[in-house]
């Protein structure tokens, strides 16, 4: 069991650890001016597009503030967007929309030497250069004309209805891809809806942080201060990415999420949350009887949508269903293992091989200058009796180490 | 110049350092040595080491971590950053100039306390290889010119009084 100070502490290590697993700022803003741009150029008054006032919107990992860097510097962030339009032509079927927009891309010179060819079953993909190390998927979505507005109020509504920000996508292997014009009958997806569910399942009493608020505007902010709860889905992906390098049967970063938002209890400090969560993570998968497959399967409901599973393709594979659970396994053995340990080195060792040599190391550096800059403003005490370093106790006096330098 | 202090009482360093630190073990003579070992842990979750201060009138003041010994050193290193001597695992704890250290300042408040910041920042150091508790690297002749100094800052206090 950890003292309150030592569960300070890993968490101030955590922190850092999620931090060194952010994208950076320069990332970032990189992605939002690509992605600025396309929003631009779609909506430009000489587009078909213009009447439907498109919108160019992160969704996923990016919206929720829980993307991570790839293990491989040279592995390419993937960033999901919404194209939405509010309402379309009577006549367009989900084939016409994608069309429409592809066609759109393919008018810009740049756009088009970026776009892959042939299309994703939803999206588009804008590959771009390998300097700059990312691709946008972008989802063409329909959404009615007051979306906006309706969004806006669910922002800061107690309870919200999420069935209202469901947006209609496109689908080539529907049925009715090529024939359905009403977008009633169109496949439904609800992102926002459950970045704002993920929201009130983040947010802390204590925390004036808005998450939503701030990613659904055309141009969010770069956050660098983020909630307990972000930052444990940040690690906790990096575990998965670190067990499963590249392996297809990976568990999905849907499923962790939703999981580890559920199990999630408010609490503030990081390493309280992450042990808290994947003890109780696995619990929130359910058993429901499936008429096609006649038995009883797992289910991981969509928070907006009961009737979507995000384990749905677990009957078919059952190995993706075995390695989410040797997956919770080893997350667990290894944060007891890294939590028994006394010795900062000994911790460092203990999670540099579940989490990655690099971003633990600069965890550590990180870590080390701010115990130093805490001394040097004067914020460093040292408590009674063990010595301990921290916010109780007689404040440290500045000084410089001094000595030769180690060989 | 520098300000000649008013060298503290080692019966005031005694008391001051058995009131925070009540398990430690010190043993004093007069007005003319003291020493000082105890334990401590730096961090929450550090290891707990054991420190030896030791001072005696005119021959300077020394800070020294006793247990472990050997301590570990940091992968390709082959001594301790900010010591006088690895062998003798002895902290280099302030840049001598009697601003930052002198005998008109409490133990407790300095040396000690600077010690665990020196024992959190090895851990760290382990950890990365680097030292990033700030200080001044001395180029040559570190110890000898550091303990001249103290000697006449210790001798200055003693023929004003």
């Amino acid at each position: 069991m950890l003292t309150a100070e030592q569960k300070k502490q890993f968490s101030d290590i955590l922190e850092e650890l999620g931090k060194s697993l952010d994208i950076t700022k320069e990332q970032h803003d990189a992605a939002v001016k690509s992605y600025e741009f396309v929003g631009e150029w779609l909506s430009a008054p000489e587009s078909n597009l213009s009447p439907y006032n498109p919108e160019i919107l992160p969704q996923g990992s990016f919206m929720l503030g829980t993307m991570i860097k790839p293990i491989h510097d040279d592995d390419e962030l993937d960033i999901d967007l919404v194209c939405r339009l509010e309402g379309k032509r009577p006549e367009w079927t989900q084939y016409n929309l994608k069309q429409i927009v592809g066609q759109r891309l393919v008018n810009h010179g740049t756009l088009k030497r970026l776009l892959k060819i042939p299309d994703g079953r939803r999206c588009w993909t804008l590959q771009y250069a390998d300097s700059a190390k990312f691709h946008l998927d972008i989802l063409p979505a329909i959404v009615s004309s007051g979306y906006r507005v309706l969004l806006e109020k669910s922002l800061s509504a107690s309870t919200v209805d999420f069935e209202t920000l469901a947006i209609r996508i496109t689908d080539k292997l529907e049925i009715n891809y090529r024939m359905e014009t009403q977008p009633e009958w169109w496949p439904k997806s609800n992102p926002f809806g459950y970045g704002i569910w993920f929201e009130n399942r983040a947010k802390l009493l204590t925390s004036e942080l808005r998450l939503m608020s701030e990613a659904v505007q055309p141009v969010p902010k770069y956050q660098t201060r983020k909630l307990p709860l972000q930052r444990v889905v940040q690690i906790l992906k990096r575990h998965r990415d670190m067990m499963f390098n590249g392996d297809e049967d990976k568990p999905i970063s849907i499923i962790i999420t939703t999981l580890a938002a559920r199990a999630y209890h408010k609490e503030t400090d990081i390493i309280e949350a992450l042990l808290k969560v994947v003890e109780r993570m696995s619990a929130f998968i359910e058993e429901r009887y499936s008429e096609k497959y006649r038995k009883n399967i797992k289910w991981i409901g969509n928070p907006v949508n009961d009737t979507e599973n995000f384990a749905d393709k677990w009957p078919e594979n059952p190995q993706k269903q075995e390695n989410f659970y040797k997956w919770i396994k080893q997350v667990k053995l290894d944060l007891q293992y890294a939590i028994r340990q006394r010795g900062l080195h000994f911790i460092k060792e203990a999670l540099s091989k579940p989490f990655g040599e690099n971003v633990v190391a600069k965890a550590f550096s990180n870590y080390s200058e701010k115990t130093r800059l805490l001394r040097e403003n004067g914020e460093l005490k040292m408590a009674a009796s063990s010595g301990m370093l921290g916010s109780v106790g007689t404040t440290l006096k500045n000084h410089n180490f001094y000595g030769k330098e180690e060989q | 110049m520098v300000k000649k202090n008013n060298r503290i009482s080692l019966i005031v360093q005694e008391g001051t350092l058995k009131k925070i630190f009540p398990d430690c073990t010190i043993r004093r003579f007069r007005e003319e040595s003291l020493t000082w070992t105890g334990s401590v842990t730096p961090s929450p979750l550090s290891n707990t080491y054991k420190l030896k201060l030791t001072y005696i009138r005119n021959n300077g003041i020394r800070v020294y971590v006793i247990e472990p010994k050997p301590l570990a050193l940091a992968e390709g290193k082959k001594t301790l950053p900010h010591v006088y001597s690895t062998p003798d695992q002895r902290l280099c704890l302030y840049y001598p100039n009697r601003v930052e250290w002198n005998v008109g300042m409490l133990y407790i408040r300095t040396l000690i306390p600077w010690a665990c910041e020196w024992l959190c920042h090895y851990e760290l150091w382990l950890c990365t290889g680097t030292w990033r508790g700030g200080g001044i690297h001395n180029e040559t002749e570190a110890e000898k010119q550091a303990n001249k100094l103290k000697e006449t800052n210790d001798e200055a206090t003693r023929s004003k009084k």
